[in-house]
């Protein structure tokens, strides 16, 4: 009892633990890197600049943290205080950002055998709290110290297929988080959850039911087995108080006959109002879609003159190979162009940005050949908005399917609900790229090739040091001039690189990092070594 | 690929058993459920500590039957056959004439029951009045939390009955034990002079990282620290067995043993025959 009593003593005296501020989740990413997407915007532009364009070729790896068990990680780390938390599927790790040793390491045991695993893209982090998803669509928060669990609230029923991937997103108090899977004939979601308590305060239905807004965009019962899931983290914009979500294709995926209609809120961007979750405009991408051309894409946000005038903008390269500008106040199209330079599926978009499509190029049972594939012209991978370059910068896949359909049915349990697919057509055009556009106008500034990558790989994140970092499918870990594309330094991480990247200071050290197959990365400076003397 | 790695052993034991031609299985009749333990229980405490211990821990004359040694008898079946026929050449006689094969069995559930986890075993106490001593009197709180609640210095106990074998609960609460990985105390002094204090939740050559008692994590090169200072000890009081009344204390460990959030994956049924 002694010693129980010299802990209490301890305690007695005062220093707090790290706590994570409203305030700081307002800012650009700088010394920490608190989201997903870096800060609300989703520009992905870290104010650091201790690496430069200049500096960038003596960029080494410090550290590798190998998480066990661990393969094609996804995750993105968030950073408070030198405190880096990576996750892969059920599990959650503290490393030191400095060693990349681990701190803690906390498992959510499944009572099933984990038949649907992964992926997991990262946490969140609010107050002294860390916040992560699971396999069996549980949102769990621990103690960012230790990793105690300190209460876990059901998303959604697990026996019917649904999953919880994406990283969380926490604002005002809120936390949300969307489900997947779109391609099993479930009806997506968001959710919003007390970041305190774990109230589960409101939902938004990506597809609205009887007597919803936009129900009858679903033919018949079409609406009752009908994706629209929430599978990557949104952005916010506090002044507003608005959150942008994008929404996942309609299911089933390749035929759209079982489905007439335009299949709202599928393949759309939703601006929701925080407190309530209620919808307060939405931007339709890919009406009807039939070739999984999720409209899940990152919404960046962006305040910047257009034609003249300053807006608040939300832009997006969609999978369906258009580049997107709208006024993010009331949901209005202002600009869109093709980016991709292999699409025959459609001719333009009319003035309200309604693609203007090519009768007959879409799955048939036979097939047909559709540019870009079902994999589309970009995806998941991060893009960077650098305010230094007014530029935008993604990843681009050039390259087609040849698309069928087929009668298959809906089964409950979580099942694959698709209805066809698509060959991929990997000829002479299929190519994988960084692209750069002109913000406002779309126009491409430069067009990077991933020579080797066969499939889109990891993302991007730009510096105020004036460096692009960009994970290749291949492996290589890449830093790009922002002006031109060219490459000024790499790293071979000797595996498959499937997320995006991100910086923070620790000790007064900026630090890249990113997850590639089972491995953490960490990158700084050189310097050399002190080594202690005894 | 946790389903393959799970599926393999058993494909390979399957295979084995069907290649040596085994004798039929026995079949225990009365199933695992709780009443069954309870009763193994009373049967055992009559009939087996004089040798094995209480609880199975260890006894003077025979050895433990839950702990950490590397082969035990495993399957239902073979504790049954061994406490029917004894072991030839050993203390451990038949109880064939002693005691009908329904009690065996409730032993043998018993048995099998202390070796699972905490929570699945038969422990007496009162689970109200044991929240109560480690909210309260014991002080635990302070360290470890429960269900969300409580200090961050000590693991977390929400889960500990699924977690830890009734004997390594009560040894934790009234023996000296090992520190565990990542709570060994420490304290360091800065090159500038500033002392932190805390346990290090992982340590090398060239790195720490400390929890201090105020819920503060530190992370440091060590070639920023003037002096590192390990404890010795872990901070774990050890002899709740003597401050508790016997009441308190069983109230305390029943109550610990009922803490389950969530049933970590067991072994099946003949998995690991003979140990492992």
């Amino acid at each position: 009892m002694k010693r129980a009593f010299w802990v209490l003593l301890l305690g007695a005296a005062s220093s707090l633990p790290a706590q994570v501020t409203d305030k700081q989740l307002l800012q650009p990413p700088g010394a920490d890197w608190l989201n997903y997407n870096g800060s609300y915007n989703t520009e992905r532009h870290s104010e650091l600049k201790q690496i430069t364009l200049k500096n960038v070729n003596s960029l080494v790896s410090k550290w590798v943290y190998h998480v066990p068990g661990g393969g094609g990680l996804q995750c993105v780390p968030v950073v408070v205080d030198g405190v880096m938390y990576v996750t892969q599927p059920n599990e959650i790790f503290a490393l030191d950002g400095r060693s990349g040793r681990m701190i803690w390491h906390y498992q959510h045991i499944l009572p099933h055998a984990p038949d649907r695993e992964g992926p997991n893209r990262g946490a969140a982090v609010f107050e002294n709290k860390v916040y992560f998803t699971t396999t069996d669509a549980f949102l769990i928060a621990l103690n960012a110290s230790n990793g105690n669990v300190l209460w876990q609230s059901k998303i959604a029923e697990s026996s019917e297929g649904y999953h919880s991937p994406a990283a969380p997103l926490v604002a005002k108090g809120k936390i949300m988080v969307g489900v997947t899977y779109g391609d099993r004939g479930l009806n997506g979601f968001l959710d919003a959850f007390d970041a305190k308590t774990g109230e589960h305060l409101w939902r938004f239905n990506s597809i609205p039911g009887p007597g919803e807004p936009h129900h009858d965009s679903w033919g018949g019962d079409s609406w009752l087995h009908a994706g629209g899931a929430t599978w990557l983290t949104g952005s916010y914009d506090p002044e507003l108080g608005l959150l942008y979500w994008g929404i996942g294709n309609p299911s089933p995926d390749f035929n759209g006959d079982v489905r007439p209609g335009d299949n709202l809120y599928s393949d759309s961007i939703v601006a929701l109002d925080i407190d309530t979750g209620k919808l307060k405009w939405y931007f339709q991408f890919t009406p009807h879609d039939v070739m999984d051309w999720d409209g899940a894409e990152l919404p960046v946000l962006v305040n910047a003159p257009f034609e003249g005038k300053p807006r608040k903008l939300m832009v997006q390269a969609d999978r369906n190979g258009f580049y997107y500008v709208l006024d993010r106040e009331t949901g209005k199209f202002l600009h869109g162009n093709r980016f991709a330079h292999e699409l025959n599926w459609a001719t333009g978009l009319t003035p309200e940005g309604r693609p203007i499509t090519v009768p007959g190029v879409e799955p048939t049972l036979t097939g047909a050949k559709v540019c870009p594939s079902s994999i589309g012209a970009t995806n998941w991978m991060s893009p960077t908005y650098d305010p230094q370059t007014k530029l935008i910068y993604f990843v681009a896949l050039e390259g087609c399917g040849f698309a069928t359909k087929n009668t298959e049915k809906f089964r409950p349990g979580g099942f694959q609900y698709r209805a066809g697919g698509d060959v991929l057509l990997r000829d002479d055009t299929w190519k994988v790229y960084v692209r750069a556009l002109d913000l406002t106008t779309g126009k491409e500034v430069w067009n990077r090739e991933r020579i080797g990558s066969g499939s889109l790989g990891g993302g991007l994140l730009s510096t105020e040091g004036g460096v692009i970092f960009s994970g290749e499918i291949n492996g290589e870990f890449v830093a790009l001039d922002p002006a031109t594309g060219k490459s000024v330094w790499h790293f071979n991480t000797g595996q498959t690189i499937n997320a995006q990247p991100v910086t923070y200071m620790a000790h007064g050290k900026q630090y890249v990092a990113i997850a590639s197959g089972a491995d953490i990365f960490g990158f700084t400076l050189f310097e050399p070594e002190l080594v202690a003397v005894k | 690929m946790m389903i393959r790695a799970a599926a393999f052993p058993v494909f390979v034991l399957w295979a084995v058993s069907l290649a040596s031609g085994q004798a039929p299985r026995l079949k225990n009749p009365l199933g695992k459920g709780p009443d069954v333990v309870a009763a193994g229980h009373t049967i055992y405490n009559r009939t087996c500590t004089a040798c094995h211990g209480v609880d199975g821990g260890e006894g003077e004359r025979a050895p433990a039957l839950v702990g950490d040694r590397r082969f035990f008898r495993l399957s239902e079946n073979s504790i049954f056959e061994t406490i029917k026929g004894g072991i030839s050449g050993t203390a451990m006689p038949p109880f064939s004439g002693a005691l009908p094969d329904d009690d065996i069995w409730r032993i043998v559930v018993f048995i099998r029951a202390m070796r699972g986890s905490a929570s699945e075993t038969d422990v007496p106490g009162n689970v109200e009045l044991g929240k109560a001593v480690f909210t309260g009197q014991g002080g635990c709180l302070k360290c470890h939390m429960l269900n969300g609640q409580g200090g961050s210095i000590g693991p977390d106990m929400s889960n500990i009955g699924a977690q830890v074998t009734l004997q390594h609960l009560r040894q934790a609460l009234s023996q000296e034990e090992p520190i565990p990985p990542g709570y060994r105390p420490i304290k360091v002094v800065t090159n500038k002079g500033e002392t932190v204090e805390g346990i290090a939740k992982n340590e090398d050559g060239f790195s720490v990282q400390i929890l201090d008692y105020h819920d503060k994590l530190h992370l440091f090169d060590t070639t920023e620290l003037r002096e590192v200072t390990h404890g010795k000890v872990s901070l774990m009081p050890h002899n709740y067995d003597k401050v508790l009344t016997p009441e308190q204390y069983q109230d305390l460990v029943a109550m610990l043993a009922k803490q389950v959030t969530v049933n970590l994956p067991t072994k099946r049924e003949g998995e690991g025959e003979v140990g492992r």
